[in-house]
């Protein structure tokens, strides 16, 4: 239940915004047993002092979003940026959210905070009509005031007018907003809202959470994964200076102390006896294990019959391909404090889905989700991961215990080993396509490691590409390391397959991988993603002997489409990509700089995954989870990249978050291709050069 | 027992043993310098110690004693951003924003040295500094046009 907001004028609405997902019950499927509040809560208020406050139960991870919804309400309101105050993220205050992932925000929020402020404009203009004692027709709302549109003179301020006339409103669903051709402050470059306490260190996130008594916490990991603990003795680490208790609570084993490195000291001579299980599986395992124990098979697409496509087509072609697990790496490793107040729990957890988190623990701990307050400082990167978010358990049972708040922040060998893994997948693809490279067959076969999260592998693996006879099947399999969302999901993973297919079958015919795929490409929004992606690059057919390669890749995530063609010159097992040229499709763009950030990282993050990144992992233990052993892009690995934004105004406004990671591998193994002849199947590249 | 001045300020680190990162974090409450590895591999820890970047992570106060430590939040000057924080600024040189204290600590330290850095030498001194984000473009530029804020 979200606290009322007092003073001023409240726009209030309906929260828990498309709840669940049409089409694919997403919400229920990923984080089970969700209890949505539908509102009505408040979503955009004036304040007394003529100041702009929005509520989003979103979160902020780098995203943008509190930029975004300061715009919006902005731009509705008639006001400058600088007023605009956005809460994120806090269960008492902001509208029920399923969590910020599957780039909704301002798909469905960036919506809601228009017409809630488009609402107050009315009802401000209706006031002031009352107030200069004009009709409504000749005022304007301008800079934080309503005025005459004949009389500048004759004016009166929103703090005027919101202390004259308080209350709370209910948002009008068919209200004016304000169209795409008179934006003023959406759809411009505007300076970042959060910036400013971002380059002076004043930005909180949850490791930077300090609360009055604190103590910090170590806690005790298994050698492995599933490892048992036996017993525990805690003589030594009792008596260390500064250790203050060891609290042992379910599955949750903490040191804590007055400092964080007298708990780690503590740990250390905590003495520990586990049995570990013997059935793993290892890295070199887990393809055969995939191909072998496939379950739950999911018909994504069905069309015709692949088997007798096959059998016409002048040309077939099959091939496998398999993606590691990648780990994700958000900037700051997961953190939490909780503090208990009778039996009230309050907990600042950097997760991406307070709400969720705030069901959880009430089920965890057995009390009620009205005891709970879950507040969401800024996230230190996410990426999707976030969503699942232990150290808000571990805290709030230590802490049970202990009387006095606790922190737990987790290391990052701990953030690595102890969170979760972009899935591994297995790809089987057979094609049959004509002399002149029309597809005939497509007969798409994915087993992801997703285990009870199959949604996380079906992403992204429709095909685009026209056929009289497709079949996409996507099954789950063993799943060694915890699977857990990742930016597109496994979009990613399947356009790697899918997209290096295509070049193969280019390959095939000596065909220009984007004469190919124009070939077989109906949707007007793809076609022009890729003929802007290949203009701007200045694409042209392979160059022999000039030591660099071209690759593209194009497809489709969160409702937008990306195409990327890319340059690379390959030097031993060292892969340079030198430029990227890019297009997106996002609909109607809110804030065209904060789209351009977002493809930028989302190629830089994916260049990782393409050339470096892969978990290593053998007998229950990863291997590579520290960054002496994992490497992803550093300032020196990153490409030249350019960004055009193509969208129309009068499409729907959808994610720009994610779909810049989904052609980026696939064009850049099809450019080291290009330049060396040596098709790989296998991600990480450089692994296998 | 160690003695240091932090952002100006004269300070007594009962323990020369303790972390320079933990200190400045939890003991002086100065949370914009973060932790990211432990290992010194990431530089989101990074602060200037007499004017030279270090990795707080893998330091001790007693390796800093006598020293003039700044951090993030003492970079500004009299409430006047320092020319790299103005330029991160105008570049929207950051996303999730945990790292950039760090690159913008390394980067002060490198304009220290080098007035004009080419932008080969900006990737040399940034390399040890890691954003997930991939906003690196953006705080090679930063980077660039700070020199040129801060040689106007």
């Amino acid at each position: 239940m979200s606290e009322q907001e007092t003073g001023g004028l409240v726009i209030q609405g309906p929260a828990a915004l498309n709840f669940p997902p049409p089409s694919t019950g997403y919400a229920r499927s990923a984080y089970g047993n969700v209890t949505p509040d539908f509102g009505p809560a408040p979503w955009v208020s004036v304040r007394p002092n003529g100041h702009v406050r929005v509520f989003a139960g979103k979160v902020e991870y780098g995203q943008g979003i509190r930029w975004g919804l300061a715009m919006a309400a902005a731009e509705e309101l008639r006001v400058p940026l600088d007023v605009v105050e956005v809460v994120l993220g806090d269960t008492d205050r902001t509208p029920w959210d399923m969590g910020t992932f599957g780039s909704q925000s301002t798909r469905y929020t960036g919506v809601q905070v228009r017409k809630a402020a488009a609402t107050a404009r009315q009802a401000l203009l209706v006031a002031a009509s009352t107030t200069l004692d004009l009709p409504v027709e000749q005022l304007r709302c301008e800079g934080g005031a309503v005025t005459s549109a004949s009389d500048p003179a004759r004016t009166v301020s929103y703090a005027e007018l919101v202390r004259e006339h308080p209350g709370v409103r209910d948002l009008l669903e068919d209200v004016p907003v304000t169209p795409a051709s008179d934006f003023a402050v959406m759809g411009h470059d505007t300076g970042r809202v959060d910036a400013l306490d971002r380059v002076t260190g004043k930005a909180v996130y949850s490791q930077d959470v300090r609360r009055p008594g604190m103590l910090y916490a170590a806690l005790l990991r298994p050698p492995s994964y599933g490892a048992r603990l036996v017993s525990v003795d805690d003589t030594a680490a009792s008596h260390m200076p500064g250790v203050v208790q060891v609290v042992q609570d379910g599955p949750v084993v903490g040191v804590l102390a007055e400092s964080d490195e007298q708990a780690e000291l503590g740990l250390s001579v905590l003495q520990a006896e586990w049995e570990e299980r013997d059935d793993h599986i290892s890295q070199w395992d887990l393809p055969a294990a995939l191909a072998e124990h496939p379950h739950d098979p999911v018909t994504i697409q069905d069309d015709g019959d692949p088997e007798r496509g096959l059998q016409r087509a002048a040309h077939t072609l099959e091939a496998t391909y398999y993606i590691p697990y990648v780990s994700t790496v958000p900037m700051e490793p997961r953190a939490a404090v909780a503090e208990w107040d009778g039996d009230h729990l309050t907990v600042w957890a950097g997760t991406q889905r307070p709400f969720g988190i705030r069901g959880e623990l009430a089920a965890d701990l057995g009390i009620d989700e009205s005891q709970i307050h879950v507040i969401a400082p800024e996230l230190g990167g996410g990426f999707g991961a976030k969503s699942i978010y232990r150290p808000a358990f571990e805290a709030a049972r230590l802490a049970r215990t202990a009387g006095r708040p606790v922190r737990v922040a987790y290391s990052r060998q701990e953030e690595m080993a102890w969170t979760t893994f972009r899935p591994a997948a297995l790809i089987t693809i057979r094609s049959g396509f004509a002399s002149d490279g029309a597809l005939l067959a497509w007969d798409f076969n994915a087993i992801h490691t997703t285990t009870d999260r199959p949604m996380i592998g079906q992403r992204g693996s429709e095909s685009p590409y026209t056929a009289p006879d497709r079949k996409v099947v996507v099954s789950s399999g063993p799943a060694p390391l915890r699977p857990g969302s990742y930016r597109s999901l496994g979009g990613a993973v399947n356009h790697f397959a899918r997209e290096v297919h295509m070049d193969e079958i280019a390959q095939a015919l000596s065909m220009d991988p984007v004469e190919l795929r124009l070939k077989n490409l109906e949707d007007r929004r793809y076609r022009r993603v890729l003929e802007t992606a290949a203009e701007s690059f200045g694409w042209e057919p392979h160059t022999p002997g000039s030591g660099r390669g071209h690759g593209v890749a194009l497809g489709w995530d969160v409702g937008s489409y990306a195409a990327e063609c890319v340059e690379v010159r390959v030097r031993g097992k060292e892969v340079s990509v030198d430029r990227v040229s890019s297009a997106i499709d996002c609909g109607l763009v809110y804030n065209p700089e904060g789209i351009r950030n977002q493809m930028e990282g989302s190629i830089v993050m994916g260049l990782g995954t393409a050339l470096y990144e892969g978990a290593e992992f053998e007998g229950g233990r990863l291997l590579n989870g520290s960054f002496a052993r994992y490497r992803v892009p550093r300032i020196n690995n990153v490409p030249d990249m350019d960004v055009a934004i193509v969208g129309d105004d009068n499409e729907p406004p959808t994610g720009a978050g994610e779909p810049g990671i989904v052609p980026i591998a696939p064009a850049i193994a099809n450019a080291v291709y290009d330049v060396t002849g040596t098709r790989l199947r296998e991600l990480p590249l450089q692994r296998h050069l | 027992m160690a003695t240091m001045h932090v952002n100006g300020e004269r300070h007594e680190a009962p323990d020369n043993r303790r972390n320079l990162l933990s200190y400045l974090r939890y003991d002086l409450g100065l949370t914009g310098t973060k932790y990211g590895c432990g290992e010194g591999l990431c530089g989101a820890c990074t602060v200037l110690v007499d004017g030279q970047p270090l990795k707080a992570c893998l330091s001790t106060v007693g390796s800093v004693a006598g020293g003039q430590v700044t951090t993030i939040e003492g970079l500004a000057n009299d409430g006047e951003l320092h020319p790299v924080q103005q330029a991160f600024l105008d570049e929207t040189a950051l996303q999730c924003g945990y790292c950039i204290p760090g690159f913008i600590m390394t980067a002060a330290g490198l304009l220290d040295r080098v007035s004009h850095p080419t932008r080969e030498q900006v990737r040399e001194a940034l390399a040890e500094n890691m954003c997930r984000c991939g906003t690196y473009l953006r705080i090679e530029r930063a980077v660039i046009s700070a020199a040129e804020i801060a040689n106007e």
